[in-house]
């Protein structure tokens, strides 16, 4: 071997081993996202089995005897690898429910009735037959069982937007003045976006039932809203200043030069140019607002968020892991898929921004 | 006299603007932060039928939980910062060598960002109960024998320091991805040249490291910190998630509990609203003296 190999050589080595180390990296992080997806795909009766099936099954295996009541229905248990008996009957609707709710599994009345003929007809002990799982068995019962879900996952997204619409307005007026024009008390207000954030967030939304009571607020997305915003508005001054700073001023000095005012200038130039920034921005308040739980618990009564709908599935008394993780994975998936765009704009956001 | 008089006007205007811009944000604040503040700060001086007194921070000091909590929040505090600190800039570092799928990579990293508290709660939940997802891993790669379970937040050995390091880790999880995206914005803000200049001198890796890109780095570096060190005393929503009031106290936690889980009581008030204003008296100590420290304040003072 020449000395040029021996280099190549060493250098796909060295970058396998690399490769191998990042994926080995990502795998450990996104391991446990890996197993609450998972287990929002399992059924209620494997959700509790121990230890827990590593992948979904994509199908139920049944074996049915005669049994004392009817007809004995049994399971291929992937734990125990062995049929069990989960059900004695002759009722259809019975034996449907329990296939359907406690196994995730599609099947019709006409489907068993056929099963149970074919048994009889046979004259053997018993008959096996497999039936395809409905995977999204627990996403659309938590849709449809758990009260509010659907009103609640509106109301979230209108609370978000409002958040987004009062921050970026708000703070990404101010971030432009921080980007653009030394004043008096500049040092003070950059310290008041940190000031703000040093007071529990709790602990506001304690004394604000009263203040939005008051105003009629209480229990409203508007009132939450205006609640979220506190904090983002914040967040979004520093990115806005970020992204502002990113643009050069003398673009927008040209654009005087040739006889546009100041406003005009802002709104033809720099707001096109900065529009990317800002929508990355206000992704990153939508995060926020859409994760948010504890202010949506204290502060709202009939008209809870989704995150709340999820938190009560999962801690509350109807509360059922499989049917909490669908939830959760349901309420992830919008958040995850603006992590996918924000991605790219990390750089203009953060790159600014300095204490 | 005509001309000049719009022109001085408009200068005026001119010079307002910064003002005019920063007013809506000043007057938000005052409404909407200053004011639940101030109720806070009253309700923290006043007994419970509307008198001055000192009376409730006695209190709040003499709650059995309040040492415990405050040790607690101190621990998960140096020990969580510390930890994420460096998974983050470890995580920006190999996110900002811009290999074959790099950002991808980044993509994947950002997702426990992404997730909400219910979920990730969900995550470890199942993932810590005894039959949960984590034991059953173990079970399948050989670790753990057939029947064998590890007890991870519960059990007779539960003891606080095998709590305090679940919740670490747990915490860690989730917010190393911020954390990781404002260092990895001010890495890739940095000039190669001098980089570059470095390894042209015969610096290796770890000499540019040090010498030239941390140093660069620490306007970053403070922005990262100062935003982690805030939230991270106020930690208590996961390990509320994870196990529930009281089982690992800490200072936020103690709010939420005297105000929601003991409601009605003569002194629930008063106890949330003296521990609000003691959590924010510590972090803005805490902050005070990290931002002197580090130095945020002389190139303040320089600029």
């Amino acid at each position: 071997m020449n000395r040029k190999t021996k280099k190549t050589v060493y250098k796909a080595v060295k970058e396998t081993i690399f490769y191998l180390f990042v994926t080995g990296l990502i795998g450990a992080m996104l391991l446990p996202v890996y197993f609450i997806i998972s287990l929002s795909f399992l059924s209620t009766r494997e959700a509790y089995r121990y230890p827990l099936p590593l992948v979904p099954a994509l199908q139920t295996k049944f074996e049915m005897t005669h049994g004392e009541r009817g007809y004995l229905l049994s399971v291929y248990d992937r734990v125990e690898k062995d049929y069990q008996t989960v059900l004695d009957t002759s009722e259809l609707e019975k034996m449907e429910v329990y296939i359907k709710s406690q196994l995730g599994t599609s099947i019709s009345q006409e489907e068993i009735q056929a099963e149970m003929d074919r048994l009889d007809d046979s004259g053997e002990d018993s008959i096996f037959f497999t039936k395809p799982r409905n995977l999204l068995y627990n996403y659309d019962t938590f849709f449809k069982v758990t009260r509010d879900a659907v009103p609640a996952l509106i109301r979230s997204l209108e609370i978000a937007a409002l958040t987004i619409l009062i921050s970026i307005t708000i703070g990404g007026l101010a971030g432009y003045a921080f980007a653009r024009y030394i004043f008096k008390g500049k040092d003070a207000l950059k310290f008041s976006v940190l000031f703000v954030r040093m007071f529990p967030g709790v602990a506001i939304a304690l004394p604000m039932v009263i203040i939005l009571a008051k105003a009629n607020l209480y229990d409203e997305p508007l009132g939450l809203s205006l609640i979220y915003s506190v904090g983002a508005i914040g967040l979004t001054i520093w990115i806005t200043a970020s992204i502002f700073m990113g643009i050069p001023e003398s673009l927008e000095q040209a654009a005087q030069v040739f006889g546009a005012t100041k406003f005009q200038a802002f709104m033809r130039i720099t707001f096109p140019l900065a529009l990317p920034g800002l929508a990355a921005s206000a992704m990153y308040t939508f995060l926020g607002a859409w994760n948010e739980t504890v202010g949506a618990i204290i502060l709202t009564q009939f008209k809870p968020t989704f995150s709340v709908v999820v938190y009560q599935t999962l801690l509350g008394a109807s509360g059922q892991v499989n049917l909490a993780a669908a939830g959760g994975i349901a309420m992830a998936l919008p958040a995850v898929f603006f992590t996918f765009f924000i991605r790219r704009y990390i750089n203009q956001m953060w790159g600014g921004v300095t204490v | 006299m005509a001309a000049t008089k719009p022109k001085s006007l408009r200068k005026k205007l001119e010079k307002a603007t910064p003002y005019l811009l920063v007013l809506p944000v000043v007057a938000y604040y005052a409404i909407f932060w200053l004011r639940p503040v101030i109720a806070v700060v009253i309700g923290s001086l006043t007994d419970a039928n509307g008198a001055l007194t000192l009376h409730n921070f006695a209190m709040v000091l003499n709650d059995e939980k309040f040492w415990p909590a405050f040790n607690n929040t101190a621990i998960i505090v140096v020990a969580s910062v510390t930890i994420e600190f460096i998974g983050a800039l470890f995580l920006a570092l190999l996110i900002n060598r811009k290999f074959f799928g790099s950002s991808i990579f980044l993509f994947l990293t950002l997702i426990p960002m992404a997730l909400p508290a219910v979920a990730t709660g969900a995550m470890w939940i199942t993932g810590f109960t005894a039959h949960g997802w984590l034991n059953s891993l173990l079970y399948y790669l050989g670790f753990l024998a057939e029947g064998d379970k590890i007890y991870w937040l519960g059990g007779l050995e539960a003891n606080t320091f095998k709590l305090l390091v679940l919740v670490i880790l747990v915490d860690a999880w989730q917010v190393i991805p911020s954390m990781m995206i404002i260092l990895l914005a001010g890495l890739q803000n940095l000039p190669e040249e001098t980089k570059e200049a470095g390894y042209v001198f015969g610096g290796n890796y770890m000499t540019v490291l040090r010498k030239i890109t941390m140093p660069m780095l620490r306007p970053t570096i403070q922005t990262a910190v100062i935003l982690r060190l805030i939230s991270a005393i106020q930690i208590w929503l996961i390990i509320v998630l994870l196990l529930g009031f009281g089982r690992l106290p800490v200072l936020v936690e103690r709010i939420v509990y005297y105000h929601e889980e003991v409601p009605g009581l003569d002194i629930s008030y008063q106890m949330s609203a003296g521990y609000t204003i003691i959590v924010s008296v510590i972090v803005s100590l805490t902050a005070l003296v990290y931002l002197r420290a580090s130095g945020a304040f002389k190139k303040e003072e320089a600029a």
